[in-house]
């Protein structure tokens, strides 16, 4: 399965591009198709009804972020490239070896829920906001990569499993710093929380983590968002269950530099990634997913204004 | 050469010009002529008959140069004479005026000042003096920005601010109208600081016939002199802006040399330059760069130190009064697409306290975020409707939105903003920007810079270097650092940017000043040109926030942010208000009267004939006077008044405009009023000057080497009273000379030839 990894701003690749090095040459077609429901996109957001065909998470290759670029992409001159304006962008951060194995065939945590949950949020984003350009595609970067920062908008996941390197550490600082937003999610727990928070204080060691009150503009800047729900994994969506830790309540918490600036989201206790991801299926409830894009257009065009 | 003529001619030029030639022989001349002829035929005669041994050629010669002799004797005897008219000595008279300004005490030949001349030769016991006092009734004035009579030579104090030469002699017309005026003699360096020019006052003195004669003072180029001749600022700039100001300087006898330009701020120094000095008689402009940080009118001082042996150092030192104002402009930023280029423009604007971007942004159809807006109701209806609400911004951003996203009246109005409203608009580079959006042909494709192709509505999506072009590399709002050199090599280490749309021509009349080179050859990245009242830019690129967040821009780097600022300062650059005054000129001397014009709009910015404009003056004193300002009836919307300052210093002069009882706006300007070192600036002599006024009028021009036949020329060409002179002819020395050299040619002849 390829990277399709961003090279330049949004430009990215026609998919079907080759697996990487590790994995067999099959080639991978990961178009989702829509079977005919239409969307409203006004409040309250149904959930599409769509049918996924040939839909496979697969795994990237491991330890790179190898830059994908199809045959016909001339990268100098443009011809045969598409170009839009945002991609969704998922960190790939490294994880404690020991948790690694567990997960998505050996690829640690960030890679939860990928490609499916990016592929879907960017087709949900179009039917939602349809003046925002966004690219169909998923796009995987290292926190250590230069190329990160063509993307002012990042997303990662389980960020209460990672264990950043050095690099990764300056990576995100600098990448904050420039200008850039993270918006983090999935992760549990009082011991996860401390993870997250031990990593995150090595990138920003001066800057509070409050509590992100639902004044604060991100919550009107597209949909009007009036309470913070907890949004399940998918197994225990099945269940009818929400929360995958006893005691452990959402919460929406932010990081602003010292200008005031928003440069972290943090979405704890919750799995906004699942809901995306598992937003066609017939048992994940509507409100949750409903909530989970509602929430990730308000960051996006926050984001993009701020 | 008019000496060698005199010695020869006994007479001067001037003589022959004005004279008739006459022959006045006494009546007893012809008998003797008589013989003469005869005498000569006789022995013409006997040359023929006599042989000896002369050939024919000889004789033809000979008998040639003795019929010569004798027709020059002929000719004296008929007594030739030159009949001049000449002025009836003491019947009128002569007013001489002279220069009592202070140029007059530069010391161009090293010594002497110029009023050395005026001790020496137009004193009790001057030479000049004494010639004419001989043959007219002399009248001596002084002038300056005035002429008065001068009973004293004494009274002279070379004190004048300003000449006017021809107001000078405007007042001696007056002065002497009704009396035999011969002449009008002007001793001057010929610095003339009249705004309205000679002609209204040669004229009357060419058609009474009174010629002006013009004595030129000191040196065609002062050997030695560093002049500061202009410094061209804006009239308003924003707090926190630097200012670039054109210095044209101009030097004599120190071409090459390194020199100093201080301006001052009130007294205190707040910038310093090295200029190279340029080449003798050629003036350079040189730019200097101010900061203006304190807010209200500044008086900026620019100043060159005066140099070693400089001949004149008051015309180093220039003034100009700027006004530095705090004020908030408000831009409107409309995006009709989420993009990182609004996120990254308002950063990079942020923590300019001067600049106020309001952003609308389209998220979906009908679904607007506004930023930055004053109150709830500001642009709740989207995009403004109305003139009245577009034109209370003072610049306009487009973003990606189409076109036909707005109505044609919207667009009509965005073409208005420009044209009429004299607004910034700048139009940026997207997927729906340009010819990709639609706007071939619209009235908002006539105000922009750049040619778009109705027919191009592909995304053309290329990778640019951008870099600017010369007149980009001199432009203060692309400057990226302290110095030109350091920011044309900033301008080299910028990541690329990209765009989709391809622009590559311009329209005439536009300036680029930003291309990019791509692989599909190089494109327009950034180009402006005025519109009617305002000015429009185009920047198709999509992605100038890469400046901020690309890896190899270092984090501390500030090159975004400063374009930003320095972009969105130009677009807001005098943009007017609804109610702009002037002051014509707006640096005056004290008893200097000037013009405050008032241009009013109202609020749609359509001109405005019958509204009530006051401007009211406080003076350095504190003491308030009103000034009502009339319509021009030939312009719309334009009124005038005339205000004098008594007093010197800074005066504050407000206007505002009524509609009845509706207020149309103010403005507010300031005037200085300081003594003027006008005398100072080229204060060479302008010997063109003079001669002109001589030519015009009869007259003649004299330098203080020439001046010694002022006298007798007066007496030749001057107006009045004239008695025939009868100059005799026959003794002069060239007749003599031409009768011993025909004499000497025969003899030498004969002795060559052998005949005796």
């Amino acid at each position: 399965m390829s990277n399709g990894r961003r090279f330049q701003n949004g430009l990215h690749t026609v998919r079907g591009g080759k697996r990487g090095p590790s994995l067999s040459g099959a080639v991978l077609l990961r178009r989702i198709g829509f079977s005919g429901v239409a969307l409203a996109t006004t409040l309250p957001i149904p959930v599409l009804a769509l049918s996924v065909s040939l839909l496979r998470e697969a795994p990237p290759a491991r330890g790179t972020a190898g830059i994908a670029v199809n045959a016909e992409c001339d990268r100098a001159t443009g011809a045969g490239c598409e170009f839009h304006e945002f991609t969704f962008t998922r960190a790939i951060y490294s994880s404690p070896s020991r948790e690694r194995g567990g997960f998505r065939g050996g690829f640690g945590s960030w890679a939860t829920d990928y490609p499916k949950a990016d592929l879907q949020f960017a087709m949900v984003m179009q039917r939602l906001a349809q003046h925002l350009d966004i690219a169909q595609t998923e796009n995987a970067v290292r926190l250590d990569d230069p190329q990160l920062r063509r993307f002012p908008w990042l997303y990662a996941v389980e960020v209460g499993r990672m264990a950043l390197t050095e690099a990764e550490v300056t990576g995100l600082r600098s990448y904050l710093a420039a200008g850039g937003f993270l918006f983090v999610d999935d992760f549990w727990g009082g011991r996860q929380w401390d993870q997250f928070e031990q990593n995150i204080r090595r990138v920003l060691p001066n800057l509070p983590i409050v509590d992100l009150p639902l004044s604060h503009p991100l919550f009107t800047s597209y949909y009007n968002i009036t309470e913070i729900l907890q949004v399940p994994n998918v197994g225990n969506a099945r269940w009818g269950e929400t929360t995958e830790c006893y005691g452990c309540d959402p919460a929406v918490r932010a990081i602003f530099d010292e200008h005031g600036r928003l440069l972290v989201l943090i979405s704890f206790n919750s799995d906004l990634g699942d809901a995306w991801e598992w937003a066609e299926q017939p048992f994940y409830p509507v409100k949750y997913s409903t909530y989970a894009f509602q929430l990730a257009v308000n960051a996006i065009v926050y984001a993009m204004s701020h | 050469m008019e000496s060698i003529f005199e010695f020869l001619f006994k007479y001067r030029p001037l003589l022959f010009e004005r004279g008739d030639f006459a022959f006045s022989a006494p009546r007893g001349v012809l008998p003797v002529a008589l013989a003469l002829m005869i005498g000569s035929v006789v022995i013409g005669w006997t040359y023929l008959r006599a042989r000896g041994r002369s050939r024919p050629v000889d004789r033809a010669v000979l008998l040639g140069t003795r019929v010569l002799i004798f027709a020059v004797l002929l000719f004296c005897l008929f007594r030739p004479v030159l009949l001049v008219q000449a002025l009836v000595p003491q019947h009128s008279y002569l007013a001489v005026l002279i220069d009592d300004s202070r140029s007059m005490h530069i010391a161009d030949d090293g010594a002497e000042p110029r009023t050395a001349f005026i001790d020496q030769q137009l004193g009790m016991q001057g030479e000049l003096t004494r010639s004419l006092e001989d043959r007219f009734r002399l009248r001596y004035y002084r002038f300056s920005d005035v002429a008065r009579r001068l009973p004293e030579l004494n009274d002279l104090a070379y004190a004048g601010r300003s000449t006017r030469i021809g107001d000078a002699i405007d007042f001696v017309r007056d002065d002497l109208s009704g009396s035999p005026l011969s002449g009008v003699v002007v001793v001057s360096d010929g610095g003339d600081n009249s705004p309205d020019g000679m002609a209204p006052s040669l004229l009357p003195m060419k058609a009474a016939g009174v010629p002006v004669y013009a004595v030129g003072l000191g040196r065609e180029r002062l050997e030695r002199d560093v002049q500061l001749t202009r410094v061209e600022t804006p009239r308003t700039v924003l707090q926190g802006s630097a200012i670039a100001v054109d210095a044209i300087v101009s030097a004599n006898g120190y071409g090459g040399q390194q020199a100093v330009i201080d301006v001052e701020d009130d007294g205190r120094i707040v910038s310093r330059d090295t200029i190279t000095l340029p080449e003798d008689g050629k003036p350079a402009t040189v730019r200097v760069k101010v900061a203006a940080n304190e807010p209200g009118p500044r008086r900026f001082r620019f100043r060159i130190a005066p140099r070693e042996g400089e001949l004149v150092a008051e015309n180093n030192v220039q003034d100009a009064v700027i006004v530095v104002e705090r004020r908030r402009e408000k831009i409107l930023y409309f995006e009709g697409e989420p993009r990182f280029e609004l996120k990254f423009i308002r950063r990079a604007v942020e923590a300019d306290s001067n600049l106020q971007v309001v952003a609308l942004q389209r998220t979906a159809d009908s679904k607007f975020l506004r930023l930055d807006v004053d109150n709830a109701d500001e642009l709740a209806g989207g995009f403004p409707k109305t003139r009245e609400e577009l034109f209370s911004y003072r610049a306009v951003i487009l973003g990606s939105v189409e076109a036909s996203f707005f109505s044609h009246e919207q667009l009509q109005m965005l073409a208005e903003f420009v044209s009429r409203r004299g607004g910034g608009l700048l139009a940026l580079g997207g997927r729906n920007a340009f010819s990709q959006g639609g706007y071939a042909g619209t009235p908002l494709a006539e105000a922009l810079p750049v040619v778009l192709d109705e027919r191009d509505r592909a995304l053309h999506f290329v990778e640019l270097k951008v870099r600017p072009t010369r007149a980009g590399s001199t432009h203060p709002a692309m400057q990226l650092a302290e110095s030109e050199q350091a920011s044309v090599a900033r301008w080299e280490t910028l990541p690329p940017l990209t765009s989709i749309n391809r622009i590559t021509a311009v329209k005439p009349g536009a300036t680029t000043l930003l291309t990019g080179a791509g692989e599909t050859g190089e494109q327009v990245v950034l180009a402006y040109q005025r519109y009617g009242r305002g000015a429009a830019f185009a920047m198709p690129i999509q992605d100038s926030w890469l400046w901020q967040m690309h890896a190899d821009v270092p984090l501390e780097d500030m090159t975004h942010e400063r374009l930003w600022r320095q972009l969105l300062r130009w677009l807001v650059q005098d943009v007017p208000n609804p109610v702009v005054a002037s002051a014509a000129p707006d640096q005056v001397s004290p008893a200097e009267s000037f013009t405050i014009t008032a241009e009013v709009d109202d609020s749609s910015f359509v001109r405005v004939n019958d509204a009530s404009v006051i401007a009211t003056v406080t003076a350095p004193d504190g003491t308030v006077s009103e000034v009502p300002l009339e319509w021009v009836l030939a312009r719309d919307g334009e009124y005038r008044g005339r205000y004098t300052p008594r007093e010197p210093g800074l005066h504050d002069i407000r206007i505002a405009a009524r509609k009845g009882d509706v207020s149309l706006g103010e403005d507010r300007i300031w005037v200085n009023s300081t003594e003027s070192n006008a005398e100072y600036f080229d204060a060479h002599l302008h010997s063109d000057l003079l001669k002109r006024i001589a030519d015009e009028t009869g007259g003649r021009y004299y330098t203080p080497a020439t001046v010694k036949s002022l006298a007798e020329d007066v007496r030749y060409t001057g107006r009045g009273d004239t008695v025939t002179e009868r100059k005799d002819l026959w003794d002069m020395p060239i007749v003599f000379l031409l009768l011993v050299s025909l004499i000497a040619f025969e003899w030498v002849y004969r002795r060559a030839r052998g005949l005796a």
